[in-house]
């Protein structure tokens, strides 16, 4: 079907739905398809003038219907069971994770989903990070120092459950009069990774509406989500084996605020911006500039 | 039923450009509706205009001029607003318009948009005093020394001129998007539907409403559904049904309760387990709902396929109408290019024993509850010549067995949706809006209907 097919966006998977049998491994691919394309879906409705609620409300129930199969798809590897009170620090084990290794790993129990407190997404306001926003530097992202580093890279049921949530909340942010689109949620250093990171960090894509929406954020102090770009084809470890962390810290500097190597120090915060990923401007470490939040990955055809 | 349907020409409806493939997007039509009587033809477009059409009384000298709609009056309904507290455009793109009944020479409509809500009246001039004792013909000041008698004014007649003024504004009431606007059989009263939340106003107050439907969940978090539809019923001023983004129906009554929270009837057909998909909620939002003309069927759109209820049976639909099946196994695709979310409307005729709805590729469907024959039709330019006959057209599975003129499920053109259809009230006249293009179909052979 010519008509349908996004404009410079590979086609990963199969379109059509061949198989309705869970155990098919056409019906997981479609799945993940499914995931990614929602996913990039919301993320692009909240950045429209003023994003249609139906969409929305449908993209997020189909979204939670995905996570909900695929918390009850039985697993190959390790179990993973993660105590609710972590959720919010989970927040960053990806959607892209999900994405690709939701059949690696086993979760919980879809309970997750309806356990997974609200409240624990919230911003801390005792919290000793604080997320200056400004027209320059729109990226920073608080990390919580008692995260749990080993199960960042194998929750996935209770991190995406936890990204629903997330939606949701934003939901509620984006429409009682909030202005802004989702706010982020709290990234965990990169070179903190002691191990190929095969789940991935959620990308955080903020400051793509005008700078003046980013005094008003800062004015809200509202929750912060996490909108991630997917990244597809990609490993983390291909998109991370250029960083020099010398160069964070140099765009620490600009943020004023202290950088941290090789090891995360209790108590340190540390911010860190990645722009989104497209697949197809390959990833370079310098391009953590505000200019560089513009590489939006490309969106499937957007009907008026 | 369909096949014998005459067409007038298609009426451009602003700044299209023959040769070109070009189309303004603010000239994109966004409703259309039929009056009472169906002689006048009311079209919004998404820059905020309204243009209402005017159908011309039969001639017996010109019986081809017959009955063909001409433009009546233009206006500007809507501008675009900017909301300086949530920092977001308030688009002027007219979602809905709904004409009041017609009580005195003038006519009356409302139009809104996703905020406010406006009453327009619209009245001709025909006749302007002249012979007045203290201004001249061109309006200036008489020197009153030169005023030696008095002479009553007369009214003489004048070129036709139209004039549509602003009769309420009816703002501030709605946090989300509305999405309908339905008129009261009392003639009082109207209701305006937003995502979450229907209220209730009287056509003379404007600074208040009542709200009457509120689906906000007190967490936003647990939001999960939508009101897509609502009207009011055309003979009890009690009642009204709203649809949701699930696939229901709710019948409710003012008379219960002042917040009909609770419905009366619950119309929801059982969701057929082989069937589910990851899909099966977004298809089954409805799209439009429409009360049949004598109250007893209502007449809903999903993605895929037309229902009609009964009002007395709340289980399942009376009957179930596939518009276009073949996309059953695109959904997948259909999500990806959002054309799933597409809200398509659907019309009575005047008898109710037709319905019609819009579908791709510029195709819409005609179904005879009778008969249970169904139509596609196109609207195009190359096969909309004036005075043409319509041909029926077929989309045939892909790589399925394929006849001359067929389209293949693989060639329909997403971008050609026809998402607003009218029906006129009492003849076989249909109005359908293709993008940016109006076109009027006449059934000249089948004229009254059956």
């Amino acid at each position: 079907m010519t008509m349908m097919m996004p404009k410079g966006q590979k086609r990963k998977l199969s379109i059509e739905e061949e198989a309705s049998d869970y155990r098919a491994p056409t019906w997981e691919s479609q799945q993940q398809f499914l995931l990614t394309v929602s996913l990039n879906k919301y993320q692009f409705s909240q950045q429209l003038r003023e994003p249609s609620l139906r969409r929305s409300v449908l993209i997020a129930n189909t979204l939670r219907q995905i996570s909900l199969q695929m918390s009850m798809v039985p697993s190959v590897n390790v179990e993973v069971s993660e105590p609710p009170g972590i959720a919010s620090s989970a927040l960053t084990a990806s959607i892209a994770a999900a994405a690709k290794r939701h059949s690696a790993v086993t979760v919980d129990s879809c309970s997750a989903l309806a356990t997974c407190p609200m409240v624990s997404l919230n911003y801390s306001p005792n919290s000793t990070e604080k997320t200056n926003y400004s027209s320059e530097s729109n990226f920073h992202i608080s990390i919580e120092d008692d995260e749990d580093w080993g199960s960042m890279s194998t929750d996935t049921d209770s991190s995406l459950s936890a990204v629903i949530s997330s939606i949701l909340a934003a939901l509620d942010s984006t429409i009682d009069g909030n202005p802004q689109p989702a706010p982020r949620i709290p990234l965990r250093p990169l070179e903190n990774m002691s191990k190929p990171y095969e789940g991935s960090v959620a990308l955080v894509n903020h400051g793509l509406r005008d700078p003046g929406d980013c005094r008003e954020q800062q004015e809200d102090g509202s929750m912060e989500v996490m909108r991630s770009s997917y990244l597809g084809d990609f490993t983390v470890e291909d998109l991370f084996q250029d960083i020099d962390t010398s160069l964070v810290d140099i765009d620490m500097g600009v943020i004023g605020h202290r950088s941290t190597e090789g090891g995360h120090t209790a108590g340190d915060d540390l911010f860190m911006y990645l722009p989104p990923f497209s697949p197809h401007s390959p990833f370079s470490p310098h391009s953590i500039t505000p200019t560089s939040q513009n590489a939006q990955p490309a969106l499937i055809g957007q009907l008026a | 039923m369909g096949e014998d349907t005459d067409s007038t020409p298609a009426l451009n409806h602003h700044g299209f450009l023959p040769d070109h493939n070009y189309v303004t997007e603010a000239d994109i039509i966004s409703t259309v509706e039929f009056n009472h009587t169906g002689e006048l033809l009311a079209t919004g477009d998404k820059g905020g205009r309204v243009v209402i059409f005017q159908r011309e009384p039969e001639s017996k000298t010109e019986p081809f001029s017959q009955g063909e709609y001409n433009v009546y009056s233009t206006f500007q309904s809507h501008e675009p607003e900017f909301d300086y507290l949530k920092s977001l455009e308030i688009e002027e793109k007219i979602n809905k318009i709904r004409w009041l009944p017609q009580q005195n020479a003038a006519h009356f409509l409302l139009s809104t948009n996703d905020k406010t809500i406006k009453l327009w009246k619209v009245s001709e001039r025909d006749k302007r005093p002249e012979g007045y004792n203290l201004k001249d013909e061109e309006g200036r000041i008489k020197d009153i020394s030169t005023v030696t008698s008095l002479q009553v004014p007369v009214l003489k007649p004048m070129d036709l001129m139209v004039e549509v003024t602003p009769r309420r504004v009816f703002a501030n009431a709605h946090t989300y998007h509305i999405n309908s606007i339905s008129v009261n059989s009392d003639y009082e009263t109207y209701m305006s539907a937003d995502d979450l939340r229907i209220n209730l106003w009287h056509l003379d107050i404007t600074d208040r409403s009542f709200n009457i439907v509120d689906i906000k969940p007190a967490n936003m978090e647990d939001l999960t559904e939508v009101i897509t539809a609502a009207e009011f019923h055309p003979h009890h001023c009690n009642l009204f049904v709203y649809s949701s983004s699930k696939g229901t129906l709710r019948l409710c009554d003012m008379r219960e309760a002042a917040l009909c929270d609770k419905h009366s009837k619950l119309f929801e057909e059982p969701e057929d387990p082989s069937a589910r998909s990851f899909f099966s909620e977004i298809i089954s939002s409805v799209s439009d709902v429409k009360f049949s003309h004598s109250g007893r069927y209502l007449l809903t759109r999903d993605y895929l396929t037309a229902k009609v209820w009964d009002l007395n049976m709340e289980s399942k639909p009376l009957e179930t109408y596939q518009v276009h099946d073949y996309l059953r196994s695109k959904l997948c695709s259909l999500y990806e290019n959002d054309c799933i979310f597409d809200k398509f409307e659907c019309a009575w005729n005047g008898s109710d024993s037709v319905i019609m709805t819009g579908a791709y590729n510029n195709f819409f469907r005609m179904f005879d509850r009778n008969t249970k024959r169904d139509v596609t039709l196109e609207a195009s330019r190359e096969s909309s010549k004036p005075r043409a006959v319509l041909k029926p057209r077929r989309v045939c599975a892909a790589g399925g067995k394929r006849r001359k003129d067929d389209i293949s499920v693989d060639s329909l053109d997403f971008t050609k949706k026809i998402l607003h259809t009218a029906w006129h009230p009492n003849e076989n006249i249909i109005a359908i809006a293709a993008t940016n293009n109006l076109y009027i179909f006449q059934d000249k052979l089948n004229s009254e209907m059956h």
